[in-house]
This record gives structure tokens, C-alpha cells and sequence, in this order.
């Protein structure tokens, strides 16, 4: 059954309204955080794309635009780009804010692309590579200020491995520890639940693209 | 005297004491306040017992924000994440704001007029055709000191039945009966101070990291600073607390009552026991064994203590060899024994907590009497930084249903029905006839839903609690309460609930800081606030409504107050000396909480201590002064291990736990309507262990049924979550009020605290 729902990302009037945003957001990327809110597509042109995607460009020049990964998530997590997206109209994104991904086991999404732009030999979830999780603005991070939040942290279905708590001691009270959610970019999978989860109304925690592997100098 | 509400206030000098903290009282003429245009105000969380301050922030005539009080000693400013969102707890949507009363299948919105006098011909009625045990009241651990005091009043004093239970019997009973076994008077010696003074910490069946997040966070902390400090978590599933425990040992369900005796035999063997303590602090004593579990109905059971020595002890002690019982719980006999050297550690300043996976539990007393018999064993005990310290889940659990005693046996300040000379002074003090109070207590919480069901009870009120929710076996209970048949159903709440679909009349009900309240947190302590915002339309506080039925009734010389908080609190006093001392109100409006007992102005530490508690005399040391009959001594009791009242099978082969989140509290009614929390976690899911799942071929987040002997559920199944079940049990959160799990949870309870097992019964799971 084909969701209509799945393809209203394209309307005349967010093509209208988008068409002027993102000039704008481009405009100030390079440094501005507020820019990484505009979360369809952010300073650095990133989407969020289904599992198993291949990098970029290839995704681009291969992704059919057909909509069968989208009508494939079970939880109507894939939406296809509106014309925000330029070449990229048309293409399925996931925006985590609204629904991340849930990372079902057997990867229906990528099993239905019939493209190669996602992989369909994909066969652990936990190895995918969709972004990276990143806490953007530390001064509203409510656990970071010591509150007793990290709803990132217990929300992560790789809890313990992607997101880890490093408790510190809180200089405010003198007797209470901070514990700070830590990301590690080997293991987070840029599902964007946390990014969901974060209750923040403006999430503190967003998935963004993973930086690439930095070659070492030094020995740990 | 006339003493008006302003008058006190005036007097009071409260407002000094909140300038102070930077925090001006409400109606104060505070020049700083006025501009920000945000008056502030002290008050207690509304949510779990730890009791964390927080001050409140009003604009016209809402609260726009809360933050951490930064003097409340117990949590210095800070709060979870349920209480960073307490100024969105009143302002849900659907917020009930006039009476309803049912007509056929539909609510119709009623006058206060029309409800009350349907509510009392309907009181009137029962009490008239089948006396006054045909009505009931049933409140919470939520209830403010007064509006307990004014249900308990009402009820044993001017009805004359002792139909009133509070929800506290669901999570805090056992507690209750293992102080009173033990030290024969209610509540904790120690205090939170014990969280950054001690060095060792065992935690049993208690799930801090998520709920008690603050007070965890301070554990957390003093092992930062010390090195030494040493976390033990026994549990039953691996959880945030276990992933952050030096030690997690996973035990099979219903066995920590063999452990503890484990522990128990290996110090007695090893002579780690501090023997000078135990010849001059310590008797022994046993009851009855094999003393079932609550199921059927009208279960009653009666406890015949009978002394025994040192030596008896032992001998019952010696069934519990380490290699024993590592074979019925599954840890290893080196472990225990290692366990039971660090609990008798001389070096160590040793502390047990627990929670639900104690309290809620078959032999839910005995195992709070064996946890004692560890520390009374080893005189670790009424010491700064090593006690035992049973934490509470709701905020006046202790202040509340506890001390003011709104149980079916008990009355104020440990005192009892069944005792004549209890009655008499509670009578004195309330102005009525001794004979009224009867002396037999009628129904623990299970068993007043079971005569509900039944049809004993054609009457009930339930006030700030959610019943249809949280009761186990629930669908007798959800569909005993609609038999008709004369039976009716009042419900007091600030939203609909699982609780007002079953109702007869819905009254709206104010909540927290819409009306004046004290609560009483784990520790002892004692929390006022003074009422900060309006209830929403026609809403009032359940004190107003309670006392409403009394006058409706003829029972309202009970009340005659004119500024009712402060001098039914100075009544309530009356009952509190010998120990369980209450200072006067003007002492907590100043305060941010007093522990009792509260003598001469001074708050007390550690119980029974000299030094402390101003009841032990100089010399004596420690001193058990509560337990008169066994001459100041506290008791440590034989009590075996006995199985579960439900075990896994071949048709139902998995335990069911139950259990919190840190998101939400309860069952979601408050914690639901933030829109915040919700997204957070929205909806319950059955946590597994992976290799169970794929024995039955199922994968993570597929839908399975879960059934037990009384229900069925669909949930989604976790495997990466949170909560890390263990191989052969499941966990299921019971917040979500569309996946109600209590309809799978057996009715078993203790015999002697009369709380049921919300942590182990038998289901079978399957592919949906």
C-alpha cells in the first residue's frame, strides 16, 4: 500500500518557504549552531538517511526516488525530501525529531530498495552508520547542569555502548555527582533517538554526520 | 483564640526565612519579587519520597516555573527530571474541574451540591442497611498530613469503622511491619546524611539510579571522592543502578530471604558478629513458618512470637550453608561468604538499602526483619554513616499514611486499634466517645477491593490514588467495582484516570501547591508548604471534600477549625511525644523540613542514639527505647526462606517484575500529561533476555503476548533497553495506562503486612 502521507514532503508551499531558508542557512554555516536546528537539511547539507545508505554523492546519483524504503519502516520513520533538498528532491531522509529510526533487526528499508542506493546485504543493525550524535548546546543540557535527566543515555537502544554516563563531582551542591552523557562515534549508529527523546524543546542532543576516522600520531 | 490565616502568617515571620534563601514568600511584600513579577515560594516535589525542595515560581495566579531550592538540605537545588517539569504537573489539558456524576454510560457535569448530597445519601444508605463496615475510604501516600488526619478522623472517629487504607499499603506496608517486628516503632534511624558518610552499600531489590535519581547521584559522588566507597546491587534484573555498581548479583527471585540468612550464617561462623552489641542491644525470636500468602479471600493471620537464645539462632542459622544456598539463589558460595566478610567489615561503614523488590514480596516483613538481624548482628546500626535505611516512593508515605497512620489497624504515632489505651487517648484527644473507635481492623488494601468485589463493601472513596491501575489481579477488581448492585465508587483526582472510568461520581480535585500541605519524606522529615495558585474551576482540595462528607453526615463538630491546617496540626501533635515528638507548625513554615522526633526546637539524627536522639538517656549508648516490652532491645528473627506464591512452570515459564521508569511516576497520570516526559518514554515495552527471545524466535521490538493465570497483554519486546532482564524472567514498566500489567500480577501478599507481590508471579510469552 503506498502511504500518501510519505510523499507530502513535496508542496508547493514548503518548496516556497524552504527555498528561501536554506539559501539563508547556507549563509551562515560555518560556525553558527542555530543553523543545525534547521534539521531537513543543515548548515552542512546533511540528511539523515535510511540505514545502509552509501555515501552520499553515490546515494544521490542512485536513489530511484521509488518511496518503497519508506513504505517499507514499519514505523513511518522514512520521509521523502521536499524540494528543500534541490537535487535531492524526492529522496528519503528521516527527520529523528518527528521519527527516528528504531533500528528493526531485520532491516526491511534497505531490503526493499531495489536501487543499491541502501545496502541491501546489510545484516547487523548495530553497524550501520546513518550520523552521529552530538550534544550541541552543553548549557541546556539539562544533565550536564547536573539535573538527574540522561533520557539520551537510557533511550539509546545501544545504551552503554554509544552513549555511555561519566559521572563528575557537582561543584554546585558539594555532594551530588554531574553525569554526562558521552557519545562514542565508533559505536553511536545515528538512529536519532535520542535526538527524539531529548526533552529539551529545542533537542540539546542532534544527529549529525559522522566525522571522518583521524589518523593518530600518537599512542594511547 | 481566633487566629486567622493572615494573622499566623504575619506572625510567623516566614517571609525573613525565605528572603534568606533568595526566595521571598508568596503575598509577601517583597520589592525584588514584585519586579521580576515572579513570586516564590517553598515546597516539597510532588512526586517520590525522597523529598527534594523545590520553589515555585507564580505569575499571575499560575506557576510559569520551579527550580531546585538551593536550601532544602535534602537535594541542595537539585532535582530529576520529573521535578524540573513539576510547573507542568497542574496544567494538563484535561484537567477535571466540576463534579461528575454517572448516568447510565455517560459523566454528567454536577454541582458540588448535587454530588455531595448524592455522596452522602449514598453513605447514609449503606451505613443505615448494612453498617458502617459497608463504607470505605482509600487514599495515598499522596495525601497531604491533613487530608490523611482529617479521612482517618472522619472515618474511626466519626463513622466508627476502620475502613481506611491508603495505597501505601501497596508499596510500604512491609517496611512498616519490619520496623514494628524489629524495633517496635516506625521509620528509619538513619538519614541521607548516611549517603556521603558511609562507605559501603548494599543495595536490595532497589533500582536507585532511576527511582531515587538524587539520592543515588549522592552515593555516586561520595565514591568519587572516596575510592574505597563500594556499591553492591542485588537484584533480580540489571538495571542503571547495577550498570553503575562495583558488584551486581543476580539472585533467583524470592531468594534474597536466603541470602540475608546466608550472610547471617556466614558471620555467626566466622564470629564476625559484634558480641558485646548483640548481649546488650539484641533478643532473638521466632514465629510461625510455612504462614501462606494471601490468596484467598478473608485471609487473616496472626504472628505467635516466641523468644529464643543465641544459641537456638544459630541452630536455625546452620540450614544456611553458602553451598546451599547457592544452589536455590544461583550465587556462587565464595560470593557470599565474601559479602557477608565486607557486611561484618570492622573497617567498614556498611548500609543497606532497598525499595519494591523487598516491600513487595510474599515474606515481604521477614525479609525486612533480615536485613536487620545483618546490621543488629554486627552493630552496624545508629551510627553516622552505617544504618539501614529503607527509602519510600511516595512523598508522604511516611508523613502521612505512616505517622498519622491512616491504616486500617493503626492510629497516630505507632499506636494501634487493637490496643484499648491507644483508642482512649486518640478518643480524648478528638473529643469523642472511646467505644466509638472500633478494635478489630477490617481490611488490608487488597482485601477491601476483594469486599468490594464481593459486595461487603457497597461504598467506597478512593483520594489521590489510581486503584483500577494499580491493583494486582486487576480485572477482578476493574469489574468487581462495576457490578452495581448498590455497590458506588467516588474517585478524587485531577484527571481521568483508570480510576474515574469505573466511578459513580468524579470529584475535582485540587492538587499539590493549590492547597496547604505537609508531607513526611524517608528520612523523617517533615515539609511544609502554603498554598501558591488557584484550583482550576470548580476543583477543591480533597480536605475540603472529606470534611464536607463529615458535615453532610453530622460528624462535623470533628472539625471545627477556623484556619484549619495549623490547628488540626497542633491537634495532631498531641498524639506524637515519646519519641515520634512533632515540633509546632510555625517551626517547619520557617524550616526546610525538621526530622523527628523534634524536641525542644532541635531536629534528631540518628534515632536511638546518644548524642542524637534526645529520648537516650547518658551512658546507654544505643538504646531500642520503643520496644518496652523486650526492654529497649531490638529483635532479630528467625525467619526462613519459603517459596514464591507463584513459580514458573511449563505453561507459564517465565517470572513477571514489575517496576518504574525514572521518566514517569506511578501510573502516568501526572508524569503522562507533560508532554515532554511523554515523548521521553511513551509507552511500555516488555524488556527480555536475548537469549530467551530467540529461543521463541523472537527478534527486538517484535509485538509478543504475555499472559498469566489472570490476563493477557500485547507489548513490544526489548532487548538493548534500559533494563537488562535476566534469563528466564521479564520486566514490564506499570505507568502506561493503556498496557495495563497489574491485570497479569497476582493478588499474593504478605500475611503479616498484608502488601502484595507486584515483583514475581508466572507468565508465558509468545509471538503476537
Amino acid at each position: 500500500m503506498i502511504q500518501k502521507s510519505s510523499h507530502t514532503g513535496i508542496t508547493r508551499r514548503r518548496f516556497l518557504k524552504n527555498g528561501v531558508l536554506i539559501p539563508l542557512a547556507l549563509a551562515v554555516a560555518g560556525g553558527s549552531i542555530s543553523t543545525l536546528f534547521l534539521r531537513r537539511a543543515d548548515a552542512r547539507g546533511f540528511y539523515l538517511r535510511p540505514p545502509g545508505a552509501v555515501e552520499e554523492r553515490r546515494f544521490l546519483a542512485s536513489c530511484i526516488k521509488c518511496g518503497k524504503c519508506a513504505q517499507a519502516c514499519p514505523y513511518k520513520s522514512i520521509k521523502m525530501a521536499g524540494g528543500e533538498a534541490g537535487i535531492g528532491i524526492g529522496t528519503p531522509h528521516i527527520v529523528a525529531r518527528e521519527v527516528p529510526c528504531y533500528l528493526c533487526p531485520d532491516i526491511p528499508c534497505a531490503k526493499a530498495c531495489p536501487s543499491g542506493a541502501l545496502d541491501k546485504k546489510l545484516e547487523d543493525i548495530e553497524k550501520i552508520t546513518m550520523g552521529t550524535a552530538v550534544i550541541v548546546d552543553r548549557e541546556s543540557c539539562l544533565s550536564l547542569r547536573g539535573l538527574r535527566c540522561e533520557v539520551c543515555y537510557r533511550q539509546c537502544p545501544l545504551i552503554d555502548k554509544a552513549i555511555t554516563l561519566e559521572p563528575r563531582h557537582n561543584q554546585r551542591t558539594g555532594v551530588h555527582s554531574i553525569m554526562e552523557p558521552v557519545i562514542h562515534r565508533d559505536k553511536c549508529v545515528g538512529c536519532g533517538i535520542c535526538e527524539n527523546a531529548c526533552v529539551r524543546d529545542q533537542p540539546v542532543i542532534v544527529v549529525m554526520k559522522s566525522p571522518p576516522v583521524q589518523k593518530d600520531y600518537y599512542e594511547f | 483564640m481566633e487566629l486567622s490565616r493572615r494573622d499566623f502568617l504575619k506572625a510567623s515571620a516566614a517571609a525573613a526565612a525565605f528572603a534568606a534563601a533568595g526566595a521571598p514568600l508568596l503575598g509577601s511584600n517583597n520589592a525584588d519579587a514584585a519586579e521580576a513579577g515572579i513570586k516564590w515560594g517553598k515546597a516539597p516535589c510532588r512526586f517520590c519520597g525522597t523529598g527534594c525542595g523545590v520553589l515555585v515560581g507564580v505569575k499571575d495566579g499560575k506557576i510559569v516555573a520551579t527550580k531546585g531550592d538551593p536550601a532544602a538540605p535534602v537535594n541542595r537545588g537539585l532535582n530529576c527530571i520529573k521535578g524540573y517539569f513539576l510547573s507542568k504537573i497542574l496544567y494538563g489539558k484535561d484537567r477535571l474541574t466540576k463534579p461528575l456524576i454517572r448516568k447510565g454510560n455517560k459523566m454528567v457535569e454536577a454541582s458540588w451540591d448535587e454530588a455531595m448530597t448524592l455522596i452522602a445519601s449514598k453513605f447514609k444508605e449503606a451505613i443505615e442497611k448494612h453498617g458502617p463496615d459497608s463504607v470505605a475510604m482509600y487514599g495515598s501516600g499522596q495525601w497531604t498530613v491533613f487530608e490523611g488526619y482529617a479521612a482517618s478522623k472522619l472515618f474511626k472517629g466519626g463513622i466508627g469503622t476502620n475502613n481506611i487504607e491508603p495505597n501505601a499499603r501497596l508499596c510500604m506496608a512491609s517496611a512498616v511491619t519490619g520496623f514494628m517486628t524489629t524495633f517496635a516503632s516506625d521509620e528509619p534511624m538513619g538519614v541521607y546524611d548516611d549517603l556521603d558518610l558511609g562507605d559501603t552499600y548494599f543495595l536490595w531489590g532497589a533500582n536507585m539510579a532511576e527511582c531515587h535519581p538524587v539520592l543515588f547521584s549522592r552515593i555516586i559522588d561520595n565514591r568519587l571522592k572516596n575510592p574505597a566507597v563500594k556499591i553492591i546491587d542485588f537484584g533480580t534484573r540489571r538495571t542503571r543502578t547495577s550498570q553503575m555498581a562495583d558488584q551486581y548479583i543476580k539472585f533467583t527471585p524470592q531468594t534474597d530471604l536466603a541470602l540475608l540468612n546466608a550472610i547471617a550464617y556466614v558471620i555467626v561462623k566466622e564470629k564476625l558478629y559484634d558480641e558485646q552489641f548483640i548481649k546488650k542491644h539484641v533478643v532473638f525470636k521466632k514465629g510461625k513458618t510455612n504462614i501462606g500468602n494471601g490468596l484467598e479471600d478473608k485471609f487473616k493471620f496472626t504472628d505467635d512470637p516466641k523468644p529464643m537464645t543465641f544459641d537456638e539462632y544459630k541452630e536455625f542459622l546452620s540450614t544456611y550453608t553458602p553451598e546451599y544456598v547457592e544452589k536455590l539463589s544461583g550465587v556462587p558460595a565464595a560470593k557470599i561468604i565474601e559479602l557477608a566478610r565486607l557486611y561484618a567489615d570492622k573497617k567498614r561503614k556498611v548500609n543497606s538499602l532497598w525499595t519494591m523488590g523487598f516491600n513487595q514480596h510474599t515474606r515481604g516483613t521477614w525479609v525486612n526483619n533480615l536485613v536487620y538481624n545483618v546490621h543488629l548482628l554486627t552493630g552496624k546500626i545508629c551510627r553516622p554513616g552505617e544504618n539501614p535505611l529503607s527509602l519510600t516512593g511516595q512523598p508522604s508515605a511516611c508523613g502521612t499514611a505512616r505517622e498519622v497512620g491512616t491504616f486500617t489497624h493503626r492510629l497516630p504515632a505507632d499506636m494501634v486499634v487493637t490496643n484499648p489505651d491507644h483508642r482512649a487517648m486518640a478518643a480524648k484527644i478528638w473529643g469523642i466517645d472511646p467505644k466509638k473507635i472500633p478494635e478489630k481492623p477490617t481490611y488490608n488494601a487488597v482485601e477491601m477491593f476483594r469486599a468490594l468485589d464481593r459486595g461487603d463493601i457497597k461504598v467506597v472513596w478512593t483520594q489521590v490514588t489510581n486503584p483500577f491501575q494499580s491493583l494486582p489481579n486487576l480485572n477482578r477488581f476493574r469489574k468487581g467495582a462495576r457490578k452495581g448492585d448498590g455497590r458506588f465508587v467516588i474517585v478524587s483526582d485531577m484527571y481521568p484516570t483508570k480510576s474515574t472510568e469505573v466511578a459513580d461520581v468524579i470529584l475535582p480535585s485540587a492538587s499539590w501547591v493549590e492547597k496547604e500541605g505537609v508531607f513526611g519524606n524517608a528520612e523523617r522529615r517533615t515539609q511544609q508548604w502554603f498554598k501558591m495558585v488557584e484550583a482550576p474551576g470548580e476543583a477543591r482540595s480533597d480536605l475540603a471534600q472529606t470534611i464536607e462528607l463529615a458535615k453532610r453526615l453530622g460528624h462535623g463538630n470533628l472539625f471545627p477549625y477556623k484556619y484549619i491546617e495549623k490547628e488540626m496540626w497542633e491537634e495532631y501533635r498531641q498524639f506524637t511525644g515519646g519519641g515520634k515528638d512533632l515540633a509546632p507548625y510555625e517551626a517547619y513554615v520557617k524550616s526546610r523540613g525538621l526530622r523527628w522526633p523534634v524536641v525542644n526546637g532541635k531536629e534528631t539524627l540518628y534515632r536511638y542514639a546518644e548524642g542524637y536522639d534526645p529520648y537516650v538517656k547518658a551512658g546507654e549508648g544505643i538504646k531500642f527505647y520503643k520496644n518496652k516490652k523486650d526492654d529497649g532491645r531490638a529483635v532479630i528473627w528467625a525467619r526462613p526462606y519459603e517459596a514464591a506464591a507463584e513459580a514458573p512452570d511449563k505453561t507459564y515459564p517465565f517470572w513477571l517484575c514489575t517496576g518504574r521508569v525514572l521518566e514517569h511516576w506511578h501510573t502516568g497520570t501526572m508524569t503522562g500529561r507533560v508532554p515532554e516526559l511523554k515523548r521521553a518514554y511513551p509507552s511500555a515495552v516488555c524488556e527480555m533476555h536475548p537469549d530467551d527471545a530467540k529461543k521463541l524466535g523472537i527478534k527486538n521490538l517484535q509485538k509478543v503476548k504475555i499472559s498469566s493465570r489472570r490476563g493477557t497483554i500485547t507489548l513490544p519486546v526489548d532487548l538493548n533497553g534500559r533494563g537488562k532482564a535476566e534469563k528466564g524472567n521479564i520486566f514490564v514498566a506499570f505507568f502506561d495506562e493503556t498496557k495495563l500489567i497489574n491485570e497479569l500480577c497476582i493478588d499474593a501478599y504478605c500475611p503479616i503486612s498484608g502488601e502484595p507481590d507486584y515483583k514475581k508471579c508466572a507468565v508465558k510469552v509468545e509471538k503476537a
